[in-house]
């Protein structure tokens, strides 16, 4: 591992120097709201709050084309789309979890090769949280507020800079590169990064401190869906927002040459499982909600080993339904 | 190359099996065609509109691939309207399929409506490969005799021996045969207590899983082929999904132990 310190104001002439090889996605103010979107000389938005859409949209976007179909003489050929070389800076630790938990999903045998694509491309820049926020779960649910691993580089913030740490060949190979940016951390910095990133985990336990993985197995055991089921006002919001969640529908546009695409999708809604008969075996919105809850901190935890929830909190900054999403119960 | 791009198959025959059901015969146009099991299924593409799951209704024992496609939705629909010539897209086979090396030599198989169109492979399957069975029994239902599939078939099952019972929910005057549940032909015709393969409608399934239960069948032996929603067929899109498992890749058969241990626990 490289570890080294990098000052506010070679900040912004590193990243003009990364996107001359690469697309830098960063966290840029769209609208005074921070959006990840692609680096063109934006002001950086890296002391805001996470963006409300996660940058796993350039992994597993809401909308791809898997493939081009062009027909000839009644036969088609195919073709595949190119994947841009990437780079996302400022990828929190909690959506640094949620691409290693995709990455065990969309991988696993049979390996989804659209996913892995994206994936190979794509250079991880992380932005450890000094200061999580109000509603940040991560220290509870184990994925932050500093990354152990899955970043090529992770970056801390120190107040006139960052320490920069390697994680990766390719982590090594930037600072390599680029060695008029960086200087040597010192010791003293080294240590301040710990008792940030401390202070910062003290925080969202000080505020939740009875929130666990257990805690919600055990709220989702007794759970009334049928009741929070009626609560949920059913618009998909918390599957679109979530950065583990991955399920999508397919779909051909054009004839007769076109694009088979995929876009998101969400158990959420009613037409997730129901079939061409009309029958559904998740039929009331209470089993779907069950379904959406269970899959994160049921089921994969037992397939993958690791919770399908991040504690990002962006469910909650976008859910409208009178229910308290932590502990499953109706609000008074 | 990405797993969503399909192979192309042109399509060889149409055979009609009801009013609303056609029989499609595929010849693969790449590679050496297809390898699967009974009770595996495809996904088949018609370009523009989209791509859906389909179950095999052909054995492997047999040259000829082919699915059964009942007009129901839209790729159906457009599946119906193609002609001899015209090529679909076929990804595949997806999902595991009947355990045979497991199901022994006394084999019961159950099917309801369109549900049978995926056990026709296992019935040609072992029709082909009759010296490694023993007592077989076919018992089928459908709505009324105009919605029976396959019917030309029956005759060349019982003359290889298997033990074939139709029946139809609704007589009518051109109707001779028996009336009444599948479950009923169980009491008419002797069935040697072995492994069972059920496909059709969730009652049905249900109803013939426990009076097999009851005659002495295992519930670890009897195997249930489900029908979900499917998009990629690959375990990625979580349509499928019952608890932790995909139904495209874990089924969609499985034994009735544990599918009823599935349900119970949602």
């Amino acid at each position: 591992m490289m570890i080294a310190f990098l000052s506010n104001n070679e900040m912004v002439p590193l990243i003009e120097a990364l996107a001359k090889r690469l697309e830098v996605i960063a966290p840029v103010l769209s609208g005074g709201q921070p959006v990840f979107a692609t680096w063109n000389g934006q002001e950086l938005a890296l002391d805001a709050e996470n963006p409300l859409s996660s940058p796993l949209e350039f992994l597993l976007p809401s909308r791809e084309a898997l493939f081009r179909y062009v027909q000839l003489s009644g036969r088609y050929t195919f073709e595949e789309p190119s994947l841009p070389a990437r780079l996302i800076l400022g990828i929190r630790p909690c959506d640094l979890f949620a691409v290693e938990v995709l990455d065990r999903i969309m991988t696993e045998e049979p390996c989804d090769q659209a996913y892995l694509g994206r994936r190979r491309s794509t250079v991880l820049v992380a932005l450890n949280c000094t200061r999580p926020g109000s509603e940040c779960t991560c220290a509870q649910m184990g994925s932050g507020p500093g990354c152990v691993a899955g970043y090529d580089l992770a970056l801390t913030p120190l107040g006139d800079g960052y320490l920069v740490e390697s994680g990766s060949p390719a982590g090594v190979l930037i600072l390599r590169e680029h060695p008029q940016f960086f200087r040597e951390a010192s010791n003293e910095e080294i240590a301040r990064k710990e008792a940030l990133l401390a202070a910062s985990r003290e925080q969202m336990i000080m505020v939740r401190p009875d929130l666990s993985l257990q805690s919600m197995q055990e709220a989702i055991s007794a759970a009334d869906w049928e009741r929070l089921g009626d609560l949920c006002l059913r618009c998909g919001g918390c599957s679109f927002i979530c950065p583990t969640c991955h399920c999508f529908n397919v779909l051909d546009l054009g004839v007769p040459d076109g694009e088979r695409i995929r876009c998101a999708d969400s158990c959420i809604l009613s037409g997730f499982s129901r079939m061409t008969s009309g029958a559904n075996p998740r039929a009331t919105q209470g089993e779907r909600l069950a379904n959406w809850y269970r899959d994160k901190f049921v089921y994969m935890p037992e397939k993958i080993g690791l919770p399908g929830c991040v504690g990002c909190g962006r469910c909650h900054r976008v859910c409208l339904a009178r229910f308290d999403r932590r502990k499953l119960e109706a609000l008074p | 190359m990405s797993e969503y791009i399909p192979m192309q198959a042109e399509i060889e025959d149409i055979d009609r099996v009801t009013s609303d059901t056609y029989l499609i015969s595929l010849h693969i146009l790449e590679g050496k065609g297809l390898s699967y099991r009974p009770g595996q299924f495809i996904m088949v593409s018609v370009f523009g509109l989209g791509e859906c799951p389909i179950s095999i209704a052909s054995s492997p024992t047999r040259d000829t691939l082919q699915i059964c496609i009942r007009r129901a939705g839209r790729i159906t629909s457009g599946i119906m309207d193609s002609r001899i010539g015209d090529v679909l897209g076929v990804r595949g086979p997806c999902g595991n399929g009947f355990p045979l090396e497991r199901m022994g030599r006394d084999i019961l198989i159950a099917g309801g409506g369109s549900g049978f169109a995926t056990l026709r492979s296992l019935v040609n399957y072992i029709v082909d490969r009759r010296r490694s069975f023993g007592d077989v029994t076919v018992i089928y239902g459908a709505r009324t005799s105009q919605d029976l599939y396959f019917m030309q078939e029956y005759k060349g099952w019982q003359m290889a021996g298997l033990s074939v019972g139709i029946t139809v929910d609704v007589g009518d005057d051109s109707w001779t045969g028996n009336v009444g549940m599948v479950t009923s032909l169980l009491d008419r015709l002797e069935v040697s207590v072995g492994s069972a393969a059920i496909c059709g409608p969730p009652v049905m399934i249900n109803s013939v899983a426990n009076t097999l239960l009851t005659m002495g069948f295992s519930n670890s032996d009897i195997y249930i082929s489900l029908e979900r929603h499917m998009k990629c067929g690959l375990g990625k899109c979580g349509h499928c999904n019952i608890g932790p498992h995909h139904v495209c890749q874990d089924g969609p058969v499985f034994s009735y132990d544990r599918v009823r241990s599935l349900l119970e626990s949602l």
